[in-house]
């Protein structure tokens, strides 16, 4: 396979729309990716992941803005396509064709396959190929997808909830495969909904809300950006501290007995701690915010 | 969530949603939104024509001789083509000869496609997960399924029967034809319920459904043909129409039969659902095979890999029927030229010069067109289907643009209605040459290679349904065929204008071969084809792709 434009991003969306009848299902949704990069794309159901996916795939038209892989406009699939690979969410094989038929299918028709590393990945996914795919389970099929797309190596990977069938220890392997695609300077582009995965693997994510883009930021950033939940254990009960909660940056001041607090933090710590320093402090934690718990706060909502 | 409303009662004490009274008619109301639209065009379509037909035969006041009606009774090959002739000195007896067997194909075909859509398509597509995840049963939602496909073919046969008896044919025989054909409906629904238990692909169960189903016809031409195996006849439901006779005998024993054939199957689908899984048939085949095709390399590879199954059925299809149309070709030629007003009659109905072998070949070589028609618009409606399952997603993420995909789909698909029309040929000739008819090869070829611009248009018309229409792939593309032939003989019928009949692909097709081959016709349609074709094919390339 011979490289993209080294200089070019691997992906560039510019305002890119999309609309449905009377539904705006993406909106001027503007992203650039740059290579070596591993991006998570996250939101809720119906947010518009799915369909951003199949624009930048050139299955789905775009009725604004334009999608660019590797500075190739996304509806060249033949050129476009020679770079990326892809896994839908939704895995569908014809059911009379075995697992091997459609990997040997899918390298025929590609830009080049590694035999190799697709053997070792046929093994590492634990996939039997002889089997046809009707008999398949949905995680089966995923792993046909998955392996069919990392053995490609190709710059770019594209992949829409890969993992929603596999079981943990497939999972495991899964992040191990991304990694080693890092490693090897190949770009990932995630949408998942396992957020503990996408906090395992991915360096930048973006938040899709009702088809917009409301956040773009590294994973270190965002975690800074948003509430730390702060624990405070006290030697000797300090009354004062109630006042703590009159402070702009604190929100959410618990008491979960005479001797110890919590509160969420937002912004620079400092207030709080210049308060806690007249206290008997015994212990202080300080912790950042799961994405889990930056992912509810931008949907509003909390566990039940 | 943590919203919660005021607990104005206990947890846990909330009633239960109340249940629907019964969930099997639930199940059957679901079962009937799905088939009523196609019930209601194929009874209008079935009524219509009989009607018509049956007016047309008034209008002609009596031009079939007596002598004519005798010796068509006498000739096996009539027998054998059309089914027994019987009571052909009246409106009814006409129409039934002339519609009955066109019309019981056509509604049998369309009862097994529907039987089978309706279970087979909605299990594998994992509708029936969900719908068996409730109160229902399997078995029970198989009984219902059959019961509103069964009723559904009535309802047409009964249509068929109005038109007659609307048309004036006599009330006796409109209902013994009506029973008939619904009957013949019903067989075929019943066999494509039992081809859904069997098979777990709706493609194979369809195909089962359908071959057998024109196995029967064959069986019957053979019934009628053979003396000695003329008992056969009470095992097809088109054997049975015949031992009825409605206009004629009036017999009802054979509808008893018909009746007791359909039960039979009927049981014997809602028996063959117990003891297989839901999602599968009960013959899966192998589930493993450890040596990869070696065609699944490349597109042209997976497209020949696709058209390789259905081709060898519809080829032995093919040379079965155009083996016995050579067979009878004297027999048929002989008895033509002895009769002048059945030739007349013939003529009228689009058979011309019927009396030399060359022409009945011609003749007959235009029901090859509708076959290759079917075949090709099929192929396409195949590619809409995988395009629906979402089974191109992934060959679409590799550097494939989708109108390449289409493309080299098309050129199988034109490769694989030649071979089609190539065996359809050699097997008239091989029919003819055993009975010293006087046809050679290069005119069986020929006339078969004739029809081809109309399969073409076909293709055409479906690609351009692909990308236009992805929905109605199968009857927009089937429509130059189909729709062309019924529009010719409807405008030589009434006399319509030059024009309209101009329209019709079979008014520029040559009787290849007792005429020579009409070039610029060909080449006319093949241009349209193409053009149409390619405007499939811009569409395609540049509309959302669906899943």
């Amino acid at each position: 396979m011979a490289a993209p434009a080294p200089s070019a991003p691997a992906l560039r969306l510019d305002g890119l729309g999309k609309r449905f009848g009377t539904t705006d299902a993406v909106v001027d949704l503007s992203l650039t990716v740059p290579p070596g990069e591993v991006f998570g794309f996250l939101g809720p159901n119906g947010a518009g992941k799915s369909t951003t996916i199949r624009m930048l795939l050139g299955l789905l038209r775009p009725t604004a803005g334009a999608a660019r892989v590797f500075d190739v406009p996304a509806a060249d699939v033949e050129r476009a396509h020679r770079w990326l690979a892809y896994v839908p969410a939704d895995v569908a094989l014809w059911p009379s064709m075995t697992g091997r038929e459609c990997l040997d299918l899918l390298a025929g028709v590609g830009p080049g396959t590694d035999g190799r590393y697709r053997d070792e990945l046929v093994e590492r996914f634990a996939l039997d190929p002889d089997r046809r795919a009707r008999t398949y389970s949905t995680g089966n099929r995923q792993k046909v997808a998955l392996v069919a797309a990392f053995s490609t190596r190709a710059p770019l990977l594209v992949l829409d909830e890969p993992t929603s069938g596999l079981d943990p220890l497939m999972e495991r392997e899964f992040r191990a495969c991304i990694a080693e695609a890092a490693a090897r300077g190949q770009t990932v582009f995630l949408s998942s909904h396992q957020l503990a995965e996408v906090e395992a693997v991915c360096s930048r994510v973006g938040i899709l809300r009702s088809g917009r883009l409301v956040e773009v930021a590294g994973l270190a950033d965002l975690r800074r950006l948003h509430r730390a939940e702060v624990v405070v254990e006290l030697g000797t009960a300090a009354p004062d501290l109630q006042h703590l909660a009159d402070l702009p940056a604190v929100s959410d001041l618990r008491w979960s007995g005479p001797l110890r607090l919590e509160l969420s933090l937002s912004g620079p710590p400092g207030a709080v701690l210049r308060a806690l320093g007249d206290a008997d402090v015994a212990h202080l934690e300080v912790r950042e915010p799961t994405l889990e718990e930056i992912f509810l706060d931008y949907y509003g909502q909390v566990p039940a | 969530m943590t919203t919660r409303t005021a607990p104005d009662r206990a947890p846990g004490s909330t009633t239960p949603p109340v249940p629907p009274r019964s969930a099997a008619r639930a199940a059957t109301a679901a079962a009937l939104r799905e088939v009523r639209r196609g019930t209601a065009v194929l009874a209008l379509v079935c009524g219509g024509m009989t009607a018509m037909v049956a007016l047309q035969y008034r209008g002609m006041d009596g031009a079939l001789g007596a002598g004519s009606l005798a010796a068509l009774a006498e000739n096996p090959a009539i027998r054998t083509l059309f089914g027994p002739p019987a009571g052909l000195d009246t409106a009814g007896g006409f129409t039934v000869w002339r519609t009955g067997t066109v019309l019981a194909v056509l509604v049998g075909i369309w009862a097994a496609l529907t039987a089978t859509r309706l279970t087979r398509g909605d299990e594998e597509a994992g509708r029936w997960d969900l719908l068996l995840s409730g109160r229902l049963r399997l078995g029970t939602l198989v009984t219902r399924v059959l019961a509103v496909v069964l009723c559904a073919a009535a309802l047409v046969g009964a249509a068929a029967g109005l038109g007659l008896a609307l048309a004036g044919a006599g009330v006796r025989g409109s209902v013994l034809f009506g029973a008939c054909l619904a009957g013949t409906g019903m067989v075929g629904a019943a066999l494509g319920v039992v081809g859904a238990q069997l098979f777990g692909e709706r493609r194979s169960a369809s195909g089962l459904a359908v071959a057998v189903l024109l196995g029967t016809l064959l069986v019957r031409m053979v019934a009628d043909g053979v003396p000695a195996l003329s008992w056969l006849a009470w095992t097809t439901p088109f054997g049975l129409t015949g031992r009825v006779a409605p206009f004629a005998a009036d017999r009802w024993p054979p509808l008893l039969a018909l009746g007791l054939l359909v039960a039979a199957l009927g049981a014997l689908a809602v028996v063959l659902h117990a003891g297989r899984d839901v999602g599968r048939g009960r013959w899966a085949g192998r589930d493993r095979r450890t040596r990869p095709s070696r065609l699944l390399t490349s597109l042209p590879g997976l497209a020949v890999h696709r058209v390789r199954r259905p081709l060898a059925g519809w080829a032995a299809g093919a040379v079965a029927y155009f083996l016995l149309i050579g067979l009878l070709a004297t027999t048929m030629t002989d008895f033509l030229r002895d009769n002048a007003a059945f030739a007349e009659l013939a003529a009228q109905a689009g058979f011309a010069q019927l009396g030399s072998v060359q022409g009945y070949v011609a003749a007959l070589d235009t029901l090859l067109a509708l076959a290759l028609g079917a075949f090709a618009a099929g192929r396409v409606a195949a590619t809409a289907a995988d395009e629906a399952a979402g089974r191109l997603a992934l060959l679409y993420s590799r550097p494939v643009a989708r109108a390449r995909w289409a493309a080299v789909e098309a050129g199988t698909t034109t490769l694989a209605v030649a071979v089609l029309a190539v065996a359809a040929g050699l097997a008239t000739w091989a029919g003819a040459a055993w009975v010293d008819a006087g046809l050679g090869p290069g005119e069986a070829l020929a006339g078969a290679l004739a029809v081809l611009p109309v399969a073409l248009l076909c293709l055409g018309a479906a690609i351009a349904a692909l990308g236009w229409a992805p929905a109605a792939v199968l009857p927009l593309g089937v429509t130059p065929a189909v729709g062309g032939y019924l529009l010719l003989v409807f405008s030589d019928t009434f006399g319509w204008p030059s024009a309209v009949r101009a329209l019709s692909p079979f008014a520029h097709l040559a009787a290849v071969p007792a005429e020579p081959w009409h070039a610029p016709g060909a080449a006319g349609m093949v241009a349209v084809a193409a053009a149409l074709a390619a405007l499939g094919l811009a569409g395609y390339a540049r509309r959302d792709v669906r899943t």
